[in-house]
């Protein structure tokens, strides 16, 4: 069992600083087509889905932080190992170490297939795995700080990406949103349950939370980094409902990019193609986090150093995107973790929570006794 | 490692040249002079004088000051022929004199400049330190010239140095610790800071490094800067280097630590983060609100200079659909006559200028001036008019070069310069996506250093707002409450709110 003395006092960071780290992590390649999957489901009324998905994951995050907080300085696999025993603990914690890696794998295939689409139309998928990979390492092997200053420029970058879309709202019409609560509440909830896969990340405070130094003030952040996105994915979602009729809003895979092609600077246009290429430092935190979170969870099982994990790791990851080639493809993919997606930040959180509880009612009568 | 080799196999080292210099010299008068004779190779500076039948003296002729040799040492021994080492303490009017046994200690004293006066008789010698190097007098500092201020630099010589730091910190707490290395050289520097800011385990980090040094010669401060500090391999430097007193007594009063090396008109001052390398000590002198102009002015010539031929290059090979219209004809219609792909034509430029740069200073400063005109001008045009590159590429390189020269460290400057290269090869061949790999790449290695264990890209990662004031822009000095705190100083306040500057005497009538 790993105790607090594991992580050495350099290593730890301030709590403010999981406002990067959380909203740097949800704001990733979804945020550049998040828009047509939950209009489908809740036509104009998507931005009430997007609030909900919001509270929920306020929700969630109350969740994980009281489970935390009931062991202090152990995160997620530890946890695991202690409610359930060593050997399903270990399944769990494998379990949930594939679903980072996927979620790692995701961002990386989707971010090259943006790039391919929109910028590059045959730049080779490997080159650009290999590329977006070695930056990884060399991030990785700076160790966890790194990790965090690389989320937190990414965190102050992402926000400029607002000021674009001052442009759009010329063509906006406002009447687009109206009427107000014309989907019924069964369709704003399946659009909620579409944000998944773009609202995810914040389940990394499972991970990072002993490397915390003021571990009272981790509430207060957590809660105002999950604000921070909302202040992200909000402004788009409401401008891209105003700007795109229903009907092109149904059909456009990346909206906020399509969007932004029309914004024109007096010595810039298509600033969508600018804004692409700047999408590497934007998923550049997403694959060091989720890497991160595999590492700890491997590290929980067997000791290993960061070095002989992340080369490995992206070897694997490169030889994995040859395969999954299309956006179809993906697309089946992304369906399937929508639902991984859900029970892993949503359920399964909650499902821990009251079994640490009764763990720890049953520990204690056993002490008594 | 080298398991092949014989473990008594000798490896031949500088020193197995020189003679045994360890334990004391012979009573004996005549042995003593032989020994001294032998040790040193006799050169021709070596004077070895009988001043009575039982007293010798000995020194090298051009380091010690031949008039308080004459008047207050040969003259006083003279007459009053002292008969034991001891009775010279009392009788010299020398102030730096000690008795020493030590063979290895008085001959590296004598080389020092220090006169040796041996008694008959007696192991012991008394060493009377009179050295009189010859050093430039102090002028302008060249390389760091500012308008407003002292216009005063370092020279070469430890001595002066020194007491230029001390005319400006009149503090018994300014401690300063003298070391030498290299086996050949001995090389003396000292380790200067101020006892009540600077952090106790900073002085401890430089004191070990320096401790730990094994080299063979020392020469300047820049190579003992790249011999101590974090890591050698990076192309930035961490330690910074500057020649003027005043910035270094700032530094040294915020906290860090000094070093000054004798022979070298740079001191070394640390830790320094990534940001005081683009700023200047003027920017003290002057009103906040231009000083604060000047410096964002700065920052973002540094960004400027290093991206803006990448981002021509990125945009005229892969992204002529960012260009606006507008401008994308004036653009195609420099560039119609030029042979070229953007990428080599940007190269071909940027060499120039780096010939014109390095030409105007390795020439004298006339020849240099000259230099610059002819090739800017007439390079520049005539490359024009031969249609080998565009204008707008010209104005784009020269604008970058201007920005890059606002740096006001030297070693920075030449480093932004140097980064652009790689950057125009990424931009040449994958447009803007290079260009972010760059910049991700740059952010990642910056996070990843650190300055004596602190932080390089301090304050701005980890955020430390409060540092903002003296880092970004600069806060009117009575809004100063606190030293940054990547110098990690031991007293953070500056000043309370009852030390503000009082201006009620004129202003209340």
């Amino acid at each position: 069992m790993k105790s607090k003395a594991s992580i050495s006092p350099p290593q730890q960071i301030n709590a403010f600083l999981i406002v990067a780290v959380i909203c740097s992590n949800q704001v990733g390649v979804g945020v550049m087509g998040f828009q047509q999957q939950l209009y489908l489901h809740a036509k104009q009324d998507a931005w009430i889905s997007v609030l909900v998905s919001f509270i929920l994951a306020h929700l969630s995050a109350i969740i994980m932080i009281k489970t935390l907080e009931l062991y202090q300085t152990k995160d997620l696999y530890e946890i695991n190992q202690d409610v359930f025993g060593k050997l399903i603990g270990n399944f769990l914690t494998i379990l949930y170490i594939s679903y980072s890696g996927s979620i790692f794998f995701l961002i990386l295939k989707m971010y090259i297939e943006v790039i391919n689409t929109w910028v590059f139309y045959n730049l080779s998928p490997w080159f650009l795995a290999a590329t977006l990979l070695l930056l990884l390492v060399y991030a990785f092997l700076g160790d966890f700080r790194v990790i965090v200053g690389v989320s937190f420029f990414s965190f102050v970058l992402t926000f400029f990406w607002l000021f674009s879309l001052i442009p759009p709202l010329k063509y906006a019409n406002i009447d687009y949103l109206l009427p107000v609560f014309q989907s019924d509440i069964l369709s704003i909830l399946k659009g909620t349950y579409s944000m998944t896969f773009t609202i995810v990340g914040f389940e990394i405070i499972n991970i990072i939370y002993p490397f915390i130094k003021d571990k009272k003030n981790v509430k207060r952040y957590t809660h105002l980094s999950l604000f921070a996105t909302l202040l992200i994915y909000f402004p788009i979602l409401l401008v891209s409902l105003v700007y795109f009729s229903g009907e092109q809003l149904s059909k456009t895979l990346w909206a906020t990019l399509t969007m932004l092609s029309v914004v024109r600077l007096p010595f810039v246009e298509r600033i969508d193609i600018f804004m692409i290429c700047f999408g590497v430092i934007i998923i550049l935190p997403n694959l060091c986090l989720y890497a991160w979170a595999v590492y700890r969870g491997i590290n929980s099982i067997v000791k290993i150093r960061l070095a002989t994990f992340i080369w490995p790791f992206s070897g694997l990851m490169f030889i994995l995107s040859f395969f999954a080639k299309t956006v179809t493809q993906l697309d089946e993919v992304n369906r399937i973790f929508m639902h991984v997606g859900f029970i892993a930040v949503f359920i399964y959180p909650i499902l821990l929570y009251f079994l640490a509880l009764l763990r720890r009612k049953f520990r204690k009568t056993q002490v008594i006794q | 490692m080298f398991g092949k080799k014989k473990q008594n196999d000798h490896i031949p080292s500088d020193d197995d040249k020189g003679l045994d210099i360890n334990g004391t010299f012979s009573p004996i008068k005549q042995e003593f002079i032989d020994e001294i004779k032998k040790i040193t190779h006799s050169p021709a500076d070596l004077i070895i004088k009988e001043v009575t039948e039982s007293i010798v003296i000995a020194f090298i002729e051009n380091l010690v000051d031949k008039r308080i040799l004459e008047e207050h040492l040969i003259t006083v021994v003279e007459h009053t022929e002292p008969i034991t080492p001891t009775e010279l303490q009392r009788i010299l009017p020398i102030p730096r004199l000690k008795l020493t046994e030590q063979k290895k200690e008085i001959i590296y004293d004598m080389l020092a400049g220090t006169v040796i006066i041996y008694i008959d008789g007696y192991c012991e010698v008394g060493l009377a330190n009179i050295a009189s190097i010859q050093n430039r007098s102090l002028s302008a500092p060249e390389n760091e010239s500012q308008v407003i201020g002292s216009q005063v630099g370092f020279n070469e010589s430890l001595g002066t140095n020194v007491s230029l730091v001390r005319s400006f910190i009149r503090n018994p707490n300014l401690c300063i610790e003298e070391f030498s290395v290299g086996k050949q050289t001995n090389t003396v520097f000292s380790m200067i800071y101020v006892n009540s800011i600077a952090s106790e385990q900073n002085i401890r980090i430089v004191r070990e490094r320096i401790n730990n040094l094994n080299i063979n010669d020392l020469i300047d401060s820049a190579m003992l800067a790249e011999l101590i500090e974090d890591n050698s391999y990076s192309i930035f430097p961490q330690m910074l280097l500057t020649e003027r007193p005043d910035r270094f007594c700032d530094g040294l009063l915020n906290g860090k630590i000094g070093i000054i090396v004798n022979g070298s008109s740079m001191a070394i001052l640390c830790p320094t983060s990534f940001l005081e390398f683009f700023h200047s000590r003027e920017e003290q002198n002057l009103r906040w609100q231009l000083a604060t102009f000047i410096r964002l002015l700065r920052f973002n010539a540094v960004f400027l200079s290093i991206y803006l031929t990448p981002l021509y290059v990125a945009s005229l090979t892969f992204h002529y659909e960012i260009i606006p219209q507008p401008l994308l004809v004036p653009l195609s219609e420099s560039r119609a006559i030029v042979p070229f792909p953007p990428i080599i034509e940007a190269l071909i430029l940027e060499l120039i200028i780096e010939l014109l740069r390095e030409a105007g200073a390795r020439l004298p400063t006339k020849v240099g001036q000259t230099i610059g005109i002819v090739g800017g001008i007439v390079i520049g045009t005539a490359a024009v008019q031969a249609g080998i590159t565009s204008n707008i590429l010209i104005i784009i390189i020269a604008l970058c070069a201007l920005a890059s020269f606002t740096t006001p460290n030297y070693m920075m400057g030449n480093v932004i310069r140097l980064l652009r290269f790689p950057i125009i090869f990424l931009a040449g061949f994958w447009g803007y996506y290079g260009i972010m790999l760059s910049l991700c790449l740059l952010i990642i290695h910056l996070l990843r250093q650190s300055s004596l264990g602190a932080p390089y890209l301090s304050p701005l990662y980890p955020p430390r707002i409060l540092d903002w004031g003296t880092a970004i822009i600069r806060l009117p000095i009575g809004l100063l409450k606190t030293r940054a705190t990547s110098n990690g100083t031991f007293n953070r306040e500056v000043m309370q709110e009852k030390d503000k500057p009082q201006r009620d005497d004129v202003m209340k009538e």
